[in-house]
């Protein structure tokens, strides 16, 4: 009972509190990012910002990872179905923040839209899954031969992989009694409510609730700030190219 | 070296590289791809180690513990394996091509060595070449007045050196000073003597382009010898230097205007480029050789200086039966003769040339060409070392030869 007690006092902390939190932490972190890259000196000037090149191969290289295909076939792949997971795990989640129904599926038939809103987000849990894991397993066989990881390099992958572990867990373990209240669970009211249309499982939810918000809070301090500056880094490039006529 | 001292050296990072650094996911995808890891397959030679080491060194003095609690001290052991690193290295740029975000690595491992340098950890050999340029203006230490030696050792009659010109044939040190290259500036001059064109060498009053020194990492003192050159060019009126060598091409083009915070007076073109045109314009015009020819694309000309389809022409002009490697053009495999590695790790330098060797046999080319000094050292190197019987030539001696004229 004291247990209980002490975890509901817990999972209640991961959603009325902790999302303050994060979201203090992560500003607090895209502040340190920015001041940490605009406190260094500004160099000589490099290329002007072509935009047409900038585009292309921020198109070429960050949406389609071209120069990943040329060079490793089996990591385009990964790294392709890897991003195609992101991006359609954000996409779902969506779902339950109401920025969009299961409705706008039926247009195509009940059957796709049932296809569309629980029978992929399953399959595509588990492909996000494997491709971590082929991402931690590669990383760990380059170590010390080919690259030398600093901690950050594994610390946004392994949180990323606990997140999806506990996230597939609650798709695929049984339901729990739970309070009816958290079929809607308000982090920060009238902001970010999510709204479940099952009961998920209960142990799993909240601690990939927990999880996640570790990830938000992390992502301006890790690795993963390549996610918004690879565009940039990318978009320089193809103005490099373009200034020396390539 | 005080700890102040290595602040202010690893505060050198520009605010792109510090995102480069901070966007480099240490994924390995450019190991395989780095010449001097795949001969030494020592981890600390790769790309993605050398951006590692870096940022860890930069976090100890400027990341978010060192700004709350104070800056820890940078050892010795750590400058020297960023040194051993750093110097590991062809700066062939080959990295940021193949990186999925595109870091211009050519630039930051030309900033990782500046900050080496600060640091004191510049290796002895590299150290001794930059003593030897500020004693004798070229890398070789070799008396000045021999710089126009190559003329006699090839029989040139024709030597100018003019108060003034409309186009000024800078020959580059590596050219000047080893005997390997000696025919590429008779070529290059019994061309222009051919062509009667209005031209002149600047004699002892050329220096070094600057280009050891900046893979040196001593910025501060290319900058010198960028503003000596271009003051030599400008009083003489020239308005078109010419050079033959890859390394003072894209030092010239690229490099001078940010040094000098400028645009040059002049236009800055490669041998290729001025033989290109004469070709196309009819005013040279050779035989072609029978002769299965193979090109081999400098990096500083081709994926650091943009010149890739030029020297393809003019191939056509000189070969019935020519091919191309598997890489190359922008995909180039350094021969391994950039970036100082000979000063660092000969060894690595001539076992990476002889695979381009090997590969240029194996299709079946009597001639590997080539467009740099530096390429064409390496590969006479690598050949006489390794025992692999080819021939090497400059693509501008190629031109010579089939023009009768070598």
């Amino acid at each position: 009972m004291a247990l209980n007690g002490a975890l509901s006092a817990l999972y209640s902390f991961f959603v009325t509190k902790l999302p303050y939190i994060t979201i203090a932490v992560f500003l607090l972190g895209v502040t340190y990012r920015l001041q940490r890259w605009l406190s260094a000196p500004k160099g000589p000037e490099g290329p002007p910002l072509h935009w047409p090149s900038a585009l292309k191969y921020v198109v070429l290289d960050v949406v389609l990872f071209r120069k990943t295909y040329k060079t490793d076939k089996l990591m385009w792949l990964v790294l392709v179905l890897f991003h195609i997971g992101t991006g359609g795990i954000l996409f779902g989640h969506m779902r339950g923040f109401h920025l969009w129904s299961a409705s706008m599926f039926e247009v195509l038939g009940h059957g796709f839209a049932e296809f569309m809103v629980h029978t992929l987000p399953l399959y595509m849990g588990w492909m996000f899954l494997a491709t971590q894991i082929y991402l931690l397993y590669r990383r760990t066989r380059l170590e010390g031969k080919q690259l030398q990881s600093l901690a950050n390099d594994y610390g946004a992958l392994v949180i990323l992989l606990i997140t999806s572990i506990l996230g597939q867990g609650m798709r695929i373990f049984p339901p729990e009694a739970i309070p009816t209240e958290t079929y809607s669970v308000v982090f920060i009211p009238n902001l970010i409510v999510l709204h479940l249309e099952k009961v998920p499982s209960h142990h799993w939810f909240f601690w990939h609730v927990l999880f996640t918000q570790l990830l938000v809070m992390y992502l301006p301090w890790s690795k993963l700030v390549h996610v918004v500056s690879g565009v940039a880094t990318s978009a320089l490039y193809g103005s490099r190219r373009r200034k020396y006529d390539l | 070296m005080t700890s102040r001292d290595a602040k202010e050296a690893l505060g050198k990072f520009t605010r792109r590289q510090l995102m480069e650094l901070d966007t480099c996911a240490h994924c390995a995808l450019c190991t395989e791809y780095c010449p001097v890891y795949m001969e030494t397959e020592e981890p600390g030679h790769a790309p993605g180690v050398r951006s590692s080491k870096a940022v860890k060194l930069y976090d100890k003095q400027h990341g978010l513990r060192a700004r709350i609690l104070g800056p820890r001290p940078v050892t010795d052991e750590e400058v020297e394996e960023l040194s051993d690193s750093a110097f590991n290295c062809t700066f062939c740029g080959r990295c940021m091509e193949v990186c999925p975000f595109g870091i211009q690595t050519h630039e930051l491992w030309s900033k990782v060595r500046e900050v080496v340098h600060d640091l004191e950890g510049t290796p002895r050999n590299v150290g001794m070449l930059e003593e030897m340029l500020d004693e004798s203006q070229n890398p070789y230490g070799l008396d000045p007045d021999s710089r126009l030696d190559w003329a006699d050792f090839t029989d040139l009659e024709e030597i100018p050196e003019k108060d003034k010109a409309e186009v000024a044939y800078f020959v580059g040190c590596t050219t000047a000073f080893k005997g390997a290259n000696h025919e590429v500036a008779f070529a290059t001059a019994s061309i222009l003597n051919m062509l009667g064109e209005d031209w002149t060498l600047l004699g002892e009053d050329e220096w070094c382009c600057g280009s050891p020194l900046l893979l040196a990492g001593d910025e501060h003192s290319a900058k010198e010898y960028a503003k000596h050159n271009v003051e030599v060019l400008e009083s003489r009126g020239v308005k078109r230097l010419i050079t033959g060598c890859s390394g003072c091409y894209r030092v010239f083009k690229w490099e001078y205007p940010k040094l000098l915070g400028g645009d040059l007076k002049f236009e800055v073109l490669h041998t290729l480029e001025y033989l290109l045109e004469k070709l196309e314009s009819g005013e040279l015009k050779p035989e072609k050789t029978d002769e299965r020819v193979i090109y081999h694309d400098p990096c500083e000309l081709s994926r650091l200086g943009g010149l890739i389809d030029e020297p393809r022409k003019v191939l056509a002009y000189l070969a019935n039966d020519w091919v191309e490697f598997a890489e190359h053009g922008i995909d180039v495999r350094c021969c391994g003769g950039g970036g100082l590695l000979q000063a660092s790790n000969n060894e690595a330098r001539l076992a990476i040339a002889k695979k381009r060797l090997d590969e240029a046999k194996s299709l079946g080319a009597e001639i590997i060409t080539s467009a740099c000094p530096s390429c064409k050292l390496t590969f006479v190197d690598s050949a006489r070392e390794h025992e692999v019987d080819i021939e090497v030539l400059d693509l501008v001696e190629l031109v010579a030869k089939q023009l009768g004229i070598l």
